[in-house]
């Protein structure tokens, strides 16, 4: 009788360990399965509504919890470039022009969802404080080391490192208020910037 | 051929538990976030947080180009009223449950750009309660307990996106100034 109840006890705590790390793995990974894919920019347009899913629903409650629904802003994300995760050791340019929002920001988020520590404080690009050029176009530099130009800086994430789950350093988050129809019905192909690769060391 | 039965039952209800995992967590969120922040910033009330940087570690993903001002509420003890200036550039009020569901929301954006310049003035009630009973903008939240979030632009000069929200207010409908 005792055996069979240690078993179970067992049992039990393998499934409550085992689970979370099925929901962990799961979650860890952004939006994963639940997204639309916007080339490698990723967005689900049920974020922060009633429609959302279960899983949708723990992805942001761990990762963006108060995010809105689609009506006040659209949040589409970033870990990996042309499937490779991104890295604290790679260099990456993002280039973009003017996007139909009353305002949008990209931001670096370390792999435990918070803003990265830098020198420098700059955490962000908006559609205000970005040098542009002639044509509106832009280019932002992702990238540990110093770069001329508009360069988001980005280091290592303020949590401990045995906590990180996810394969990425770090994420970009594009956001965008108020954003035009386009976003709206067609997330998968609305103009987004387009974020490669350049270096790594 | 026991261990391997005992095994793949393991791992099936552990699959299927990760669901269960996944329902409870937002309120488990949620509620964490809303015992901890009320201990340090109170109920009922509006208070306006400085601009998030690197330390601000409270709420995950804070935006950098935002101001933010959170009113944790309680419709215990009956509703509440919510008066807040409206300045121009972005400017966001939404209401989230304890499932962290994003239930209702104003801005001063596109459609609703009339409202800049103006006060937002609305009563805040539970869900057994009557919309029919109050005047003006009413709101119902699902859930007794939630969050009123304010969100201003915080680009550039911010002066009066700050002063909005250090003016808006939430609490009992007779402490509000002016109802």
């Amino acid at each position: 009788m005792l055996k069979a109840f240690i078993k179970l006890t067992a049992a039990a705590i393998a499934i409550i360990l085992l689970s979370a790390i099925f929901l962990a793995r799961n979650i860890t990974s952004g939006f994963g399965t639940m997204a639309e894919r916007n080339g490698d920019w990723e967005t689900n347009i049920s974020t922060g509504s009633q429609d959302a899913g279960v899983m949708l629903k723990a992805a942001v409650a761990l990762g963006g919890l108060l995010a809105s629904t689609q009506e006040n802003s659209m949040y589409y994300r970033l870990s990996a470039v042309a499937g490779e995760p991104l890295r604290l050791n790679c260099r990456y340019k993002i280039e973009g022009k003017e996007y139909n929002a009353d305002w949008w920001s990209i931001t670096a988020y370390g792999w435990d969802n918070y803003l990265i520590p830098n020198a420098q404080k700059r955490y962000s690009f908006n559609n205000q404080n970005l040098i542009r050029n002639a044509d509106g176009s832009w280019i932002i530099t992702v990238a540990a080391t110093e770069q001329p130009g508009n360069w988001l800086p980005v280091g290592s994430s303020g949590a401990s490192h045995w906590r990180q789950f996810s394969h990425h350093d770090f994420d970009l988050l594009l956001r965008l208020y108020t954003p035009g129809v386009a976003y709206i019905r067609s997330p998968q192909s609305a103009p987004l910037p387009s974020v490669t690769r350049e270096s790594c060391q | 051929m026991k261990l391997v039965r005992w095994l793949i039952v393991i791992g099936v209800c552990a699959w299927a538990g990760q669901y269960a995992l996944a329902l409870v967590l937002p309120n488990l969120v949620m509620e964490t976030v809303y015992a901890l922040r009320g201990k340090s910033i109170g109920y009922n009330q509006f208070v306006v947080n400085r601009i998030p940087d690197e330390a601000s570690r409270s709420i995950v993903r804070p935006s950098p180009d935002l101001l933010y001002a959170a009113c944790l509420y309680d419709l215990k003890d009956g509703p509440l009223a919510i008066e807040t200036p409206i300045p121009e550039r972005y400017w966001s009020l939404q209401f989230y449950q304890m499932n962290t569901d994003n239930y209702a929301g104003v801005t001063n954006q596109r459609a609703e750009k009339y409202r800049v310049g103006s006060t937002m003035k609305m009563t805040l009630i539970s869900r057994d309660d009557d919309p029919a009973n109050y005047r003006g903008t009413v709101i119902q939240s699902p859930t007794e307990r939630g969050i009123a979030l304010l969100r201003a632009s915080a680009i550039g000069d911010r002066s009066a996106q700050q002063a909005a929200l250090d003016a808006s207010r939430c609490g009992p409908i007779d402490k509000v100034a002016g109802r």
